[in-house]
């Protein structure tokens, strides 16, 4: 079953455009949703939780129209934004009595394991939360009221590399029995190395590949080679960059020809996202 | 919806706004003073800064995230908003009472705090909910434009009744003559009053709706 299906989707700014955004999460598992600042990540996950009007589209969660059953599938999600901050003056516990009133099945005691569990504090301001312990008050929230979708937008940003960790973990062991499935924005491509099934990738709002993380490594290969190498081969690259030796550059896997004497790795997510926004930079 | 009211209350709008109404309402004490103004301090004070408190804490994303109707969002803050005004009216009306019967003889320049002047006060708000929702929901969040408006039109509304009833002679005699006597009258004025505020505030609901649908987080 698909716990999140989106078919494209596009919404025009003036200046900006998500143009036939399409993907697929599998309920039970976590899909990292990568791409650099500005490349549509947070506008897509908006248009997930219907804050904003898409011009066409579909988006489908746990089998349902999100268009026509909103109110009762934002009672199965959860969500959090690491940089968006509301009513920070106010106490967990002021703030969480008023939220648990709006969900059917919010319940008190799993609120409370995950309050223990996160070590956080009920008299505490939200102010006075680390960025890390707001992003693990909203899972408790989500989690209390048994959210089955995890929409996160950049929940690690901000964080140390302890407190990413940690998170990491939280979400590795909430899919485990896979009833959750998360989805979380992020451009700190080392965080899905850790935790992500699926990756999405989404550049100047076009999704340029979206696959279980494996899959997505291994179609494509880093070459390095001389600049005469490079002059034989440049147009089947993605991109490249040259150096005093000569290139590296990044090729599909599916067009390497394994006869070629020259060396080829497997790319690092960071890689792959670098030398494809490159491509993108030129090609436009 | 009962929700969404009781998280302004208890969340979104702080308790000062409740007690003001007490403070603003003893003006009402002051001898032979221009009336109108004890209400329109609602909207001089409490709209610029309950809807400034939205903004800054995020309260439309906040809002939009749970799981409620668009729709259901508006009524709230709208219901929310009658109820202080309604709150602000009733502290006014029994300071009113009390400021009669403190001086009994005074001869009023400006409109007395008669039922009449009431009615005419619920129409000062409905003028201003009229103006203030409508534009405020163009983006749910900018506040400003939409209470310098509303403000605005209270108040020429406000001051155009003071002057007729100084300047014009139907309408002196309305308040301040043998209408303010005949209790009828007084009763149809708050009456009307009271209809056009509810009029008023439900069409503004019916475009604040409208317009929200085409708001984006």
């Amino acid at each position: 079953m698909l716990a999140l299906d989106i078919q494209n989707l596009n919404k025009k700014y003036e200046h900006f455009q998500l143009k036939d955004v399409s993907f697929q999460l599998e309920k039970g598992y976590i899909m990292g949703f990568i791409g650099a600042n500005g490349s549509g990540k947070t506008t897509t996950i908006k248009a997930i939780l219907n804050l904003i009007r898409m011009d066409s589209g579909e988006i489908c969660i746990l089998g349902k129209h999100m268009a026509e059953h909103e109110v009762e599938l934002k009672q199965e999600i959860g969500s959090a934004f690491g940089d968006i901050n509301f009513y920070t003056r106010n106490k967990i516990k002021t703030l969480t009595n008023v939220i648990k009133t709006f969900y059917r099945n919010w319940d008190d005691a799993t609120y409370y394991k995950y309050l223990k569990k996160f070590n956080l504090i009920e008299d505490k301001k939200i102010a006075e939360l680390s960025t890390g312990m707001k992003v693990k008050y909203s899972l408790a929230l989500a989690l209390s009221h048994g959210a089955k979708l995890l929409v996160l937008d950049e929940p690690t940003s901000g964080l140390d590399p302890v407190a990413r960790d940690n998170l990491l973990d939280v979400f590795r062991e909430l899919v485990n029995d896979g009833e959750i499935s998360i989805l979380f924005s992020t451009h700190i491509t080392s965080d899905l190395e850790k935790c992500a099934d699926y990756i999405t990738y989404i550049h100047d709002g076009r999704i340029i590949r979206s696959a279980e993380k494996e899959d997505f490594i291994d179609a494509y290969r880093l070459l390095s080679g001389t600049k005469e190498q490079l002059d034989s081969m440049k147009d089947r690259l993605i991109s490249y960059k040259t150096n005093a030796f000569g290139f590296t550059g990044l090729i599909h896997t599916k067009i390497l020809d394994p006869s070629l004497e020259i060396k080829s790795t497997v790319p690092n997510l960071e890689e792959i996202m670098v030398y494809c926004a490159k491509k993108e930079d030129i090609h436009g | 919806m009962v929700n969404l009211l009781m998280k302004e209350f208890k969340l979104s709008v702080s308790p000062f706004f409740y007690v003001l109404p007490f403070l603003t309402g003893a003006l009402m004490l002051i001898p032979g003073w221009l009336y109108f103004l004890v209400l329109l301090y609602f909207c001089f004070i409490t709209i610029p800064n309950m809807f400034g408190g939205y903004k800054s804490q995020n309260d439309l994303l906040f809002t939009s995230i749970l799981p409620v109707r668009k729709k259901d969002i508006v009524k709230a803050k709208i219901l929310f908003m009658v109820i202080l005004e309604l709150l602000h009216m009733v502290v006014a009306v029994i300071y009113g009472i009390i400021s009669t019967h403190l001086y009994p003889h005074l001869v009023y320049y400006f409109f007395a705090p008669s039922m009449g002047f009431w009615g005419l006060c619920f129409v000062m708000l409905a003028i201003f909910n009229i103006t203030f929702i409508p534009i405020y929901y163009k983006t749910a969040y900018k506040y400003g434009a939409a209470t310098i408006a509303s403000i605005t039109a209270a108040i020429l509304f406000a001051g155009g009744a003071e002057w007729l009833g100084i300047q014009n002679s139907f309408v002196h005699d309305l308040f301040k003559g043998t209408g303010a006597e005949n209790w009828t009258v007084q009763l149809s004025i708050l009456l009307a009053g009271m209809v056009i505020f509810a009029i008023s505030t439900i069409i503004a609901y019916d475009l604040a709706n409208k317009r929200f649908e085409k708001v984006e987080m």
